[in-house]
């Protein structure tokens, strides 16, 4: 009976392993898939430049399940550092205070800026807000009614625009950049455009806003900007979502469209005049300093000049620099933690 | 089954056996169309087999190549060294960042004694050689502070686009338009390239080195993910199988007939339909939360691919223990062999084939699973190999990855030369999965037989 | 943490040691004649053997438990205070186990029947993991679950027609869109793959010779090897939009690059081995003397095939068809790329929309706040779906019951 060894050999595995649970000594960070990259250069030329220490592990997953991981607790089996597109909530504060964890330094690595862009083959196209807001909300007003969206092309909705079919693929509802997306252009477009006035009329509020049309017009991306460039790729008159990192990358295949006259780049949106940006984070468990080595190393390394300064490599990858880096530094220095 | 219906139209007149009547004709026909359909539905599934295979290798054989570029590089003491005594814990204080440029200058210097000009500036020429090579002319320094002070020939990698460019991925028109590169830098390494400088050669670092960040595509390689995924299906095989025939032997041979059995029987059926990412869920909250075993580690992957294969292997067991005919059982126990004795020495052996073919199913199965993994922090960004064992983390409990994570983590980086990277990494995939069938079928061979 | 290395690796020693014992003793019992006993000698060793290794283990593993579970509850009751403690009772388990074992070692002790007991006892044992794993599941979503509804209604949940999930709350969260693309796009692969699957497994096993069968069969079985990513971007990039051109838009009736159709399509292929390869190995094992049987009574061979060979080979088939049937359910890479992320409800194969997995998966790794409804909505729909799968599997084993029929 060779399957009795197997089985012999199967709980084995078991018990050798059960005995784990000892000293950790790699920082362990997990979080956003936004700022995935910059975390894995710099842990990266961390695990190059310390060699006292080992590479750190950069797990993705999300903002959401990476905060939540760093709320889990204290001590060896939880993460030090989450990462996230967005800041921290006070409900998930009040949960990581609730399983112990305390002294949460926040920190501001710079910003992703969110670009618009179709193939490279085909024509130019200069938006504003309100032309996406027409372009894609579900109800829109004209002549003071508010209608189901006619739009074939863009060239109805602005006769600036060349007269291609509106084929729009925008981050799905799981992205954390669907929000800024809402706010920053669906929402200010909805306003200039006056509909806000006319859906709150209407409706009593302005939700109707942020509707998008659902006759396939729109297609929600719920997987990664690659995805969104296949479908470009599939689909020649598409206009896609893009952050500024993945469209610095791929020039060549992409066409990016200007906001309000405005073209992208890092200095662009350093300087505020391109309004679709949002902040990154990261967020430390100062209760493991000491206890993980390399963890205080990590973060100093991070916001170093050297990496995240505007010459940094984070910044030719297309990270926004953060124009205040130097509070910053100043701030990881001091240990400033956010919940005291 | 077949219902013997007489045909009154057989009794007409007499017939001859070497000209065929209609019916047989018929009949006849009956029988080539679905031989053809047999043959089509094999030709179906080859075709599909050839085009998917044929676009991951047309895709990712150019990984298993790469573009090197050899330099003469001087290492000046006076940066690397500041304190002068060559003791390589004092020089680690000497960040990659001063490496970089002396690596430009020698590429400028070979530039030079080649008689290329270039409008490139100093950084855009450094845009030539991957972000990788400092660090790999630092380590070797550190690991021999003799070579400072004098030139060091070294061979480095070429940055991604150079590297796309002999590969045919990148071309001048491209370049024109990109951002990271520009014809007058492939201009440039076409010159190097003809001056025997720049060579694209094999490249087996793609299989053992490990990942490299978004920045350095031309240095990622599999060494993490292959060790991961090893590990993993030693976990699977030594757990699943003997875990998976034992609970089809019971249902199958041993169980009574009662509503316990087919309240398994119908769990079993069931787990195989739940998403892989709900075992993801499972593993986190029993193998991490409860049991307390180590986030990405191989184990802990290893442990849910096991759960998730389980019901795969259970299933095609009993199918196998099924097809065995109870004649073999009754010889068996009619020569006073045990119930245990005839399932052991006769079924079993008997029922090898079709046990091997649902194992090799959920192998593969598990071997290509991203999903669960992602709960149980294995979708990660690892550099350092994991050891089978080590004193401080136990059995296969380091951090790691595995090559479905490789392939879903470079198929979102955006980095187009990753593309080819994730192409690559789906081959050895492929190469891991087609050993393991190799196993099965020589396995297989020996076992097979029709009563 | 205690060490469980040491004592595992003793019991396992002590359970060598015992089969040694149970075979010397043995022998010695018998007194040269093997034939005045009633079990044979390795049978008696067998059972010292199973007898020093169970009891120990066993022990072993709840006494880990045990402490995993105070532990959560705070007490450290059961946490030995000496690093001895611990080993020493797992042995002592281990050596009275094999003590007893070996005292009965008599003539006219029925080792086999014993021995055989444990086994059974193993084989129950592994079959009961299913029910902890299930029991795991249910666990481990139900918490998530109960906190979801306990801020979102449940008939929304279960009774709306809209799927629209929301940053800042106020999301619309029905499950039914999400069912039917399920539903739909499983069927459509299952009606592609199923015909080719059985056709392929049919040719293989009745009429290919042996090197075609030795080549084509691990070939095929590539085809659930390859990773799904690489079947979603071929459905995105070359099936997606050829359907789209040449039949959704001279027809008019989608104008969608991602369908259901394409997604179907492409899983099927993904399917076809999960079908051909277990059904051949079942049809391989129907009797040759069924088929000569009917060959004798004049039948071709196709009509053998339909007429005696798949109706016998029915059970396991059926069983390879639910296995494909539920990896559809599972899949989501090829969900996302080829059918899209959008939940509609609609009967056009040729409209993008998406199943309850591919949600699960998105919402969970989302960037939105973990304790929302619309993170935790993937609990409820994991559960959901563990409820119909259950449902269609007991439908499935009433079927098989009814229609079996057992040959030889």
């Amino acid at each position: 009976m060779s399957f009795l060894k197997l089985t012999a050999s199967g709980m084995a595995i078991v018990a050798i392993s059960a005995t784990a649970a000892m000293a950790r000594d790699n920082v362990h960070i997990a979080g956003s898939s936004t700022v995935l990259p910059y975390a894995t250069i710099v842990a990266e030329a961390f695990g190059e430049n310390f060699t006292q220490y080992p590479t750190p592990v950069v797990e993705s997953g999300g903002s959401g399940a990476g905060i939540k991981m760093f709320c889990s607790g204290v001590g060896e089996d939880t993460i030090d550092i989450a990462n996230a597109s967005r800041a921290i909530k006070q409900s998930e504060i009040d949960d990581c205070h609730a399983a112990g964890v305390k002294g949460i330094m926040q920190v501001r690595i710079g910003y992703d800026g969110i670009v618009f862009a179709s193939d490279i083959n085909g024509p130019e196209f200069a938006f504003t807000p309100e032309d996406w807001f027409k372009a894609l909300a579900a109800n829109v007003v004209v002549d003071g009614k508010i209608v189901a969206n006619p739009y074939m092309s863009w060239h109805d909705v602005n006769p600036a625009l060349p007269d291609q079919p509106i084929q729009a693929f925008i981050p799905g509802t799981k992205h954390g950049t669907r929000e800024v997306f809402e706010v920053n252009v669906l929402e200010a477009g909805c306003k200039s455009s006056g509909a806000e006035e006319a859906f709150k009329a209407a409706n009593g509020d302005a939700k109707a806003c942020i509707a998008i049309r659902t006759d396939g017009r729109a297609v929600d991306i719920d997987g990664d900007y690659t995805e969104t460039l296949a479908r470009l790729a599939a689909d020649k008159n598409g206009m896609g979502v893009f952050g500024l990192a993945f469209y610095e990358n791929n020039t060549d295949k992409l066409r990016v469209a200007t906001m309000s006259g405005i073209t992208p780049s890092t200095a662009t949106i350093a300087d505020g005049s391109y309004p679709v940006s949002r902040p990154l984070y990261f967020y430390v468990k100062t209760q493991h300093f000491g206890v993980v080595p390399g963890l205080q190393d990590y973060i100093d390394f991070f916001v170093s000049d050297q990496m995240a300064g505007p010459d940094g490599p984070l910044a030719q990858y297309g990270l926004v620099a953060d124009p205040e880096l130097a509070q910053t530094q100043a701030d990881v220095a001091a240990d400033k933690v956010m919940d005291q | 089954m077949t219902e013997v219906s007489v045909d009154p139209a057989r009794s007409g007149p007499a017939r001859s056996i070497l000209v065929q009547d209609a019916r047989t004709k018929r009949r006849n026909a009956a029988e080539r169309r679905f031989r053809a359909y047999g043959l089509a539905a094999i030709g179906i599934a080859m075709a599909a087999l050839i085009l998917l295979l044929t676009s991951v290798l047309a895709a990712g054989l150019s990984a298993y190549k790469q573009t090197y570029l050899q330099l003469e590089v001087n290492l000046p003491a006076a940066k690397l060294d500041p304190k002068g005594n060559r003791d390589p814990a004092e020089m680690s204080k000497v960040f990659t960042l001063a490496y970089a440029p002396l690596l430009q200058q020698a590429l400028a210097a070979k530039l030079d004694a080649l008689g290329v000009t270039t409008t490139l500036s100093a950084k855009d020429m450094g845009d030539l050689i991957s972000k990788e090579a400092p660090a790999t002319l630092r380590n070797q320094v550190l690991a021999d502070p003799s070579l400072i002070g004098s030139p060091h020939v070294i061979d480095v990698l070429a940055s991604g686009r150079i590297d796309g460019f002999f590969k045919g991925r990148v071309t001048m028109e491209s370049a024109a338009l990109d951002a990271n590169t520009s014809p007058e830098a492939l201009r440039v390494a076409q010159a190097l390239k003809d001056a025997g400088v720049m060579v694209t050669r094999l490249n087996w670092a793609f299989l053992t080195a490990p990942d490299a960040s978004d920045q350095r595509p031309e240095a990622a390689g599999l060494g993490v993910a292959i060790l991961g995924s090893l590990y993993m299906m030693i976990v699977v095989l030594v757990m699943a199988l003997p875990l998976g025939v034992a609970a089809a032997i019971y249902l199958e041979e041993f169980a009574p007939k009662n509503r316990f059995t087919d309240v398994i029987e119908v769990n079993i059926s069931n787990l195989a339909a739940v998403p892989s990412i709900v075992f993801g869920i499972l593993g986190l909250a029993i193998f991490i939360n409860f049991m307390g075993l180590r986030q990405s580690s191989p184990l802990v992957g290893g442990l849910v691919l096991t759960l998730m294969t389980l019901p795969t292997i259970i299933i095609s067991t009993r199918a196998a223990l099924k097809s065995v005919p109870p004649s073999i059982r009754d010889a068996a126990l009619g020569v006073g062999a045990s119930k245990m004795q005839s399932v052991f020495h006769h079924v079993l052996p008997l029922a090898a084939p079709g046990i091997l073919t649902g194992t090799i199913i959920g192998l593969a199965q598990a071997l290509g699973e991203t999903a669960p993994l992602l709960l149980i922090g294995m979708v990660a960004f690892v550099r350092d190999y994991p050891s089978a064992f080590s004193s401080s983390t136990g059995l296969f409990g380091d951090p790691s990855t595995a090559l479905p994570v490789q392939v879903y983590n470079w198929t979102q980086r955006a980095d187009p030369a990753f593309v080819e990277r994730a192409s690559g990494a789906i081959i050895a995939l492929l190469v891991f999965l087609l050993t393991m069938n190799a196993v099965a079928i020589i396995l297989r061979r020996r076992f097979e037989r029709r009563w | 943490m205690i060490s469980v290395t040491f004592p595992f690796l003793a019991v396992l020693a002590l359970a060598a040691l015992a089969y040694a014992a149970g075979l010397a003793r043995a022998r010695a019992v018998a007194g040269g004649d093997v034939r005045s006993l009633v079990a044979l000698p390795k049978h008696h060793a067998l059972n010292a053997a199973l007898a020093t290794l169970l009891p120990g283990l066993g022990v072993m593993l709840t006494w880990l438990l045990a402490i995993r579970v105070t532990e959560t509850s705070g007490s450290t009751v059961l946490v030995p205070g000496s690093a001895l403690t611990f080993p020493a009772v797992i042995i002592g388990a281990a050596l009275l186990g094999g003590a007893l074992a070996l005292m009965r070692i008599t003539d006219q002790f029925r080792a086999r029947i014993a021995a055989e007991r444990w086994i059974i006892g193993l084989l129950i044992a592994a079959s009961t993991i299913a029910i902890l794993t299930t029991l795991g599941i249910v666990l481990s979503l139900l918490a998530e679950t109960i906190s979801f509804f306990s801020s979102y209604s449940w008939t929304d949940f279960f009774l709306s027609l809209v799927w629209q999930p929301n940053f800042r709350g106020d999301s619309q969260l029905g499950i039914l869109p999400l069912i039917w693309g399920t539903l739909y796009i499983s069927f459509l692969a299952l009606l592609f793959a199923v015909p080719v699957g059985l056709f392929a497994a049919i040719y293989l096993s009745e009429y290919a010779g042996p090197r075609l069968r030795a080549v084509a069969k691990p070939v095929i079985e590539l085809l659930a090897g390859i990773p799904t990513i690489v079947y979603g971007l071929f459905a995105l990039v070359t099936v997606g939009p050829l359907l789209r051109d040449v039949i959704a838009r001279p027809t008019g009736l989608g104008d969608s690059a991602s369908s259901v159709l394409t997604a179907a399509l492409v899983m099927a292929i993904m399917l076809i081995p999960f079908v051909s390869s277990l059904s051949d190995d079942i049809i391989n094992a129907v009797p040759q003397s069924m088929r000569d049987g009917s060959y004798g009574l004049g039948a071709t061979q196709s009509e053998t095939i339909r007429k005696v060979v798949l109706p016998a080979a029915l059970p396991g088939i059926v069983g390879a068809v639910l296995l494909a049937a539920s990896r559809a359910i599972g899949e989501t890479m090829i969900v996302v790329l080829g059918a899209g992320a959008a939940a509609r409800l609609s009967l056009n194969p040729f409209e993008a929309m998406t199943t309850i997995t591919v949600k699960i998966v998105s919402q969970l790794t989302g960037d939105t706040d973990f304790n929302s409804p619309e993170t935790l909505v993937a609990f409820a729909l994991g559960l959901t779906l563990f409820v119909i799968t259950l449902g269609l599997n007991i439908l499935a084993l009433y079927i098989v019951r009814r229609y079996r029929e057992q040959y030889e």
